[in-house]
């Protein structure tokens, strides 16, 4: 039995922590005191993959089973996750790329033939045919990828995308054509953590712009509390409304997967285990990967980072019902990730790992950075936030790596003209979204090239504005200051620094509490 | 009019009664001297009547320049008491126009004459030097012949010259005609004859194929009219500095400085023998005239004269050393000095046939040494430094007089090391370290520049151990009434340097230049930006981007279509690499060559594709690989122009299958298009030619003829010299990231300069789209 996950108070025999910062980390001494937050160790993981999926289709909650559903003639369209989940890269083959199969296999049996496959990438990038190829596996890659029937969704492809109709609080519901007019739809989930799956499957995954402002906007956001606990979350509150519509109009049958947390590789091994129970052999590779880095140009370090690839280990696979699915499955997410944290603490302490949804082989920008860290970690709660109302986060990451042309030319432009007028989310949503959202150059790039969609961006921005509108500091350690000016923060060298920085907002000895995170880990703050 | 002899004598009457009643005609009151002589005439002799010759300058007559010479505030008082300026002329103030090189016929009433005009530069072209200082002093004899002639009045000539005149002479200088026995007509006519042999001999093969070669190594990628046209341009500086050169280097054959003064005392020349015909004339030679010592006002100075320029670039600390020794004698007036005397020369006329010799100088009873020079600019300078610079005061030199000899050598090795310096940097691979390096060397060559023109000048009068004898010109101010003495002051003994340096002259020239540093800080300040903007939205206007090098970090295109489209099974052409890279010297020293030559070197290994094909290779493999180098501020700058309703044109000379990725950006793309015969397939030749250098500039105002585009509101991108046409093309040129001699280029024309950086990671890979 893995043990589960604690809150240590930092005495003077704690050794210092591993913080992640971009590509790399440090070693942090936290003031006596300090609460460091581990997450649980990882679950065991189910010992028979391919049974456990065939369980699943052949078992599902509240529906009929998967071959039942399945007959001759029907239009079947299978969705999956795309790249920005599991973070990092899960080493092949994925698991959408098994169960995929085994759909495939049943409505093969089934004599189906009118198959598609395509992948839910909502506003996010259109994956190269090596990402889809990596998610779905090379023998499904090869029957369907050369035919055209495996494919990116386009939110942009107004032909392709049926509209079916409002929710109660008048948001438009506008999806996928091809999923939408199927006789099934079936949707492949990996669901890392707590804010993923449910109706925000379909409901966000094949939406396109029209449907996706109602719940991504700086208001939706700032009510979502946090959005890894969609029971008070604005924007799972909206998703759901459009869901249970969707299920009127659509047969979904989805297939939800949870994993543990074995992210890291043998060779980092040590980024997996407490610091005071390393051993010397973590210790010197510890060392090692340290003074590497220390010497290492940018692009190596990227190299070394972006190259990982978890093994992960499958905690539970469920199929149905969408909502009997989910609920099942958080229960497996929360036995993850959940620690219980009591109280809340006047300083917030996180590093920003060098990966994040969206920069997957791609660079992490400071704008995913403030995304990352004010808005995934930040939101890592249950319950209230680990930081007073009016408190100080602290940061750790360099904000140096600049903007993948490829992938994010919006954010470029989102960094040099909006940030430099406004960094209130309310302000630019108001002002500029639109226009980004439907500027043709953008909407071009996003359905040729591999470009995030126009409005991305704000996106990041809006999933940070709870923690914005929250605290009253944010300070980035070892951060770009001109970059963190930009973003409306500040930066300091140390830790120290910062906390001195931060004394005119929370005092001389505030209480800190450290979320050692990755691994994924959700504080329950009672 | 009765008229006493020189100097001396029983006459009591004070300098305004002398003149009063009498006309007097000056020459370049425009000019420094001329201005303050007919300043001092206005407001102290009132009796007198003038008449000005002056050139009338484009649309402007001569009327209409003394009008506004007038409304300067040092005429106000005079003005005013006149009742107005229009007031002032038709009481006072007549105008002559014409020209010293045509003199016009001169009004028959004048009583005298006084003839500042002349050419001040020191390094005249030697046809200029002789048509102004001798030529037109002849032609001026003649004119007050003519005057003489109709009136029956003796004028009274009084000619300004200058006290280096002397030339290289030694010791103390006498006031009597310069001692030289050079043949006046023959050194005449062969100056003004030089132009046209200097003319003809620019022409000449070895001239021209020097400038031309030198021309086409740095424009032949551009075009060779762009080339043809620096020729030009150098070939007229050639023969500038040409006549410099003969001008001074026969001045210095018969003993003089340098043109200036050996044209000046020729001169001299013509004015005695002319006197020698029993005319009156008084030559007055002042020294190195400076700003007022006390009229109009302390300090009043008209442009730079001699030291400004030293003084300023001391206290700016850009002069290291000067090549004088400390004890050496400059010869300062100012020159409020110098046009009382004028006015006092002007009142006592000499006997006919006996030319008067007056030197306006300080050097004999008041010398001024370099020492003391140094020491006031110093400690003014010390007390009022330049502020307005970004990084505190300046250091200043301190000089040590080591000589003239070790400055000039001290110059010729910063020369030699900015010149190796230069060549490197300008043949060094682009880079912001290599464009920060021409920036800095633009600046010091520029000083560099400075200091040997003016050492060049000076070294001569800096060395000048001359002594001129003012003893004439102070027994006339002493003949002088108490009265006319203080109101004609040009005693030169008076001067207290140190005062005059410190609280006179320095603060009056460092003024401007003090206002000019603060506007300069402000629009520092405002202008961080750096790109103008692009403007309001209107109609007509295009912007015209180069792509490689400019909208992509360069060679992106080239290190394409050499490796990956070669690798491509469908082309048919693997294994074809070694055979490519026995190709690569001859393909780079062609791209050295013409882009053209190289472009279609490169496009020659495309026969047998299909251009269909080609199509979907570039869409399939090249769109992420330009998408992901493109700069993103040429991307929003280009969105902008779009914004503003602008035109927006991509010119390049790769081919069109290559400018897929970009087709959203622009309204046009000019691309080279692949020749395909009727099946659709390649020929490795072009449809036509690849539109690099010259040709841009032409297609460019044919699509503007066609489009009603105003090309001087357009805009242009471009990153290297070769697009010297495209960026000329317009009114609004903007360099990219330029290499090191367009850089220059783009500095010297005052054009903006872009630093649009190719996002991180878009490195020169020799396998650009390998990896993904």
């Amino acid at each position: 039995m893995s043990r589960p996950g604690f809150v240590l108070e930092v005495d003077d025999r704690t050794p210092p922590m591993i913080v992640h910062e971009g590509l790399g980390f440090r070693l942090e001494s936290f003031p006596l005191g300090t609460r460091v937050v581990y997450p649980p160790e990882s679950l065991p993981a189910v010992p028979d993959v391919d049974a456990a999926i065939d369980h699943a289709l052949r078992n599902p909650e509240e529906s009929e089973p998967l071959p039942a559903l399945l007959r001759a003639g029907m239009r079947l369209t299978i969705a999956f996750d795309d790249l920005s989940l599991p973070l990092p890269t899960m080493k092949a083959p994925d698991i959408r790329g098994r169960i995929i199969e085994a759909v495939l296999t049943m409505a093969a049996e089934a004599g189906v033939d009118d198959v598609k496959l395509v992948a839910a990438n909502a506003l996010h990038r259109r994956m190269t045919a090596a990402e889809l190829k990596h998610i779905v596996g090379e023998r499904v890659f090869r029957s369907f990828y050369p035919q055209g029937d495996l494919y990116n969704f386009d939110a942009e492809d107004q032909d392709n995308l049926l509209h079916l109709g409002t929710t109660e609080h008048g948001e438009d519901i506008e999806i996928d054509k091809r999923a939408a007019t199927s006789d099934l739809l079936v949707y492949v989930n990996v669901n890392l953590v707590a804010m993923d799956g449910g109706h925000k499957s379909v409901g966000i995954g094949l939406a396109s712009y029209k449907s996706i402002k109602h719940h991504h906007n700086a208001k939706t956001m700032v009510h979502s509390r946090s959005f890894m606990d969609h029971k008070k979350s604005a924007m799972h509150h909206s998703a759901w409304r459009m869901g249970r519509i969707i299920k009127d109009t659509v047969k979904v049958f989805q297939i939800e997967t949870t994993l543990n947390n074995d992210i890291f590789p043998k060779s980092l091994a040590f980024l997996q285990k407490r610091e005071w129970e390393w051993s010397v052999r973590d210790q010197a590779s510890m060392l090692a990967v340290k003074r590497g880095l220390a010497m290492a140009p940018q692009k190596a370090r990227h190299k070394l980072f972006h190259d990982v690839r978890s093994v992960y280990g499958l905690t539970g696979v469920r199929a149905g019902e969408v909502e009997a699915v989910h609920t099942k499955t958080l229960e497996k997410v929360h036995a993850q990730h959940s620690v219980e944290v009591d109280g809340q603490s006047d300083v917030l302490v996180m590093g920003v790992p060098y990966v994040g949804p969206y920069n997957v082989n791609s660079s992490m920008n400071p704008i995913l950075a403030t995304c990352m860290g004010l808005g995934y970690y930040f939101n890592s709660y249950r319950g209230q936030p680990v930081v007073r109302k009016g408190g100080a986060v602290i940061l750790y990451h360099p904000l140096d790596e600049g903007f993948n042309q490829l992938h994010h030319p919006s954010y470029v432009d989102f960094y040099e003209e909006v940030l430099a007028e406004s960094t209130d989310p309310a302000v630019v949503g108001e002002k500029y979204e639109q226009q980004f959202a439907e500027d043709p150059w953008y909407r071009h790039l996003y359905r040729t090239s591999h470009a995030y969609h126009g409005v991305h961006p704000f996106y990041m921005w809006y999933w940070a504005a709870h923690a914005m509108d929250h605290v009253g500091d944010v300070i980035w350690v070892g951060g770009d200051r001109k970059a963190a000016a930009r973003l409306g923060f500040r930066a300091a060298t140390t830790l120290q620094d910062a906390l001195e920085m931060a004394s005119s907002t929370v005092g001389p000895s505030p209480s800190i509490t450290y979320l050692h995170n990755p691994p994924h880990l959700l504080a329950d703050v009672r | 009019m009765a008229r006493s002899s020189v100097v001396a004598g029983a006459d009591e009457r004070s300098v305004a009664e002398r003149l009063a009643g009498q006309h007097v005609l000056v020459t370049g009151v425009t000019g420094f001297v001329g201005e303050a002589l007919l300043h001092l005439m206005l407001t102290e002799v009132p009796g007198v009547r003038t008449s000005v010759v002056v050139r009338p300058k484009g649309s402007t007559t001569g009327e209409m320049r003394i009008a506004k010479l007038l409304e300067k505030p040092v005429f106000a008082d005079v003005v005013a008491a006149a009742g107005g300026v229009p007031e002032l002329m038709a009481a006072r103030v007549g105008v002559v126009e014409g020209d010293l090189a045509d003199v016009p016929p001169l009004p028959t009433d004048l009583d005298a004459v006084v003839h500042c005009a002349g050419d001040v530069s020191f390094d005249p072209p030697v046809d200029e030097g002789f048509t102004s200082n001798v030529v037109g002093v002849r032609d001026l004899l003649a004119r007050i012949d003519e005057a003489s002639a109709a009136s029956g009045t003796d004028i009274h000539y009084v000619h300004i010259s200058t006290a280096y005149v002397a030339g290289r002479r030694r010791g103390s200088i006498p006031e009597a005609p310069v001692d030289h026995e050079v043949d006046l007509e023959a050194e005449l006519a062969w100056g003004l004859s030089q132009r046209q042999s200097v003319e003809h001999r620019s022409r000449s093969v070895d001239v021209l194929e020097r400038e031309r070669r030198k021309a086409e190594r740095a424009h032949g990628r551009a075009g060779l009219l762009t080339a043809a046209r620096a020729t030009e341009v150098a070939r007229r500086q050639w023969v500038k500095d040409e006549l410099v050169r003969i001008g001074t280097e026969r001045a210095r054959s018969l003993g003089w400085t340098d043109c200036y003064t050996f044209t000046k005392a020729m001169g001299e020349r013509i004015v005695e023998r002319w006197s020698a015909a029993g005319h009156r004339a008084s030559i007055v030679r002042p020294s190195i005239i400076e700003s007022a010592l006390e009229r109009p006002h302390a300090g009043w100075i008209e442009g730079f004269k001699m030291a400004e320029p030293l003084i300023l670039a001391y206290g700016r600390g850009e002069l290291p050393e000067f090549p004088a020794s400390a004890d050496t004698i400059v010869d300062i007036v100012p020159v409020d000095h110098v046009v009382s005397a004028i006015v006092a020369v002007l009142a006592h006329p000499p006997a006919p046939a006996e030319p008067a010799f007056f030197h306006v100088s300080s050097g004999d009873r008041n010398p001024l040494t370099f020492n003391v020079l140094y020491t006031s600019v110093r400690t003014y300078f010390e007390r009022h430094p330049f502020t307005a610079t970004d990084r505190g005061n300046v250091r200043l030199p301190e000089w040590r007089f080591p000589g003239a000899r070790s400055v000039e050598r001290l110059l010729s090795t910063s020369e030699k090391a900015w010149k190796a310096a230069d060549y490197v940097v300008g043949h060094a691979p682009r880079s912001d370290r290599a464009r920060d390096m021409a920036r800095r060397l633009h600046q010091q060559g520029r000083r560099l520049e400075f200091l040997r023109r003016y050492l060049d000048l000076y070294m001569e009068y800096a060395t000048a151990e001359l002594r001129f004898s003012d003893r004439r010109t102070l027994a006339l101010y002493e003949s002088l009434s108490d009265a006319d003495r203080s109101t004609f002051a040009f005693d030169t003994a008076v001067v207290d340097w140190e005062h005059y340096f410190l609280d006179v002259h320095c603060p009056s020239v460092t003024e401007p230049v003090r206002k000019l540093d603060e506007l300069r800080a402000l629009r520092r300040k405002s202008a961080k930006t750096g790109l103008r903007k692009v403007g309001d939205k209107r109609d007509g206007v295009a912007a015209f981007f180069d792509m490689d090098g400019t909208l992509l970090s360069s060679n992106v295109i080239e290190t394409f279509l050499w490796v990956r489209l070669r690798e491509l099974d469908r082309l048919g052409r693997l294994g074809e690499l070694g055979r490519m890279a026995t190709r690569v010297p001859s393909l780079v020293q062609a791209e050295r060559r013409s882009r053209s030559d190289f472009l279609r070197g490169v496009y020659r290994d495309y026969a047998g594709a299909r251009l269909a094909d080609l199509d979907e290779v570039a869409d399939e493999h090249l769109t992420s690989h330009i998408l992901s180098r493109l700069s993103p501020d040429a991307v929003r700058r280009i969105r902008e122009h779009r914004r503003a309703g602008h035109r927006t044109v991509l010119i390049t000379g790769a081919i069109r299958p290559l400018t897929r990725p970009l087709i959203p950006l622009f309204d046009h793309i000019e691309a080279a298009e692949l020749e395909v015969d009727e099946r659709g397939i390649c020929t490795g030749h072009l449809a036509t030619s690849p539109l690099v250098g010259e040709s841009r500039g032409a297609w460019m105002k044919s699509y503007a003829a066609e489009h009603g585009i105003d090309m001087a509101a357009s805009f242009a991108y471009a990153d290297s010299l070769s697009d010297l046409p495209l960026l000329e093309a317009v009114g609004n040129p903007v360099a990219v990231r330029p290499d090191v001699p367009l850089y220059r280029h783009a500095r010297r024309s005052h054009w903006d300069v872009a630093d649009w950086a190719s996002p991180s990671g878009s490195t020169r890979a020799l396998d650009p789209a390998a990896r993904r």
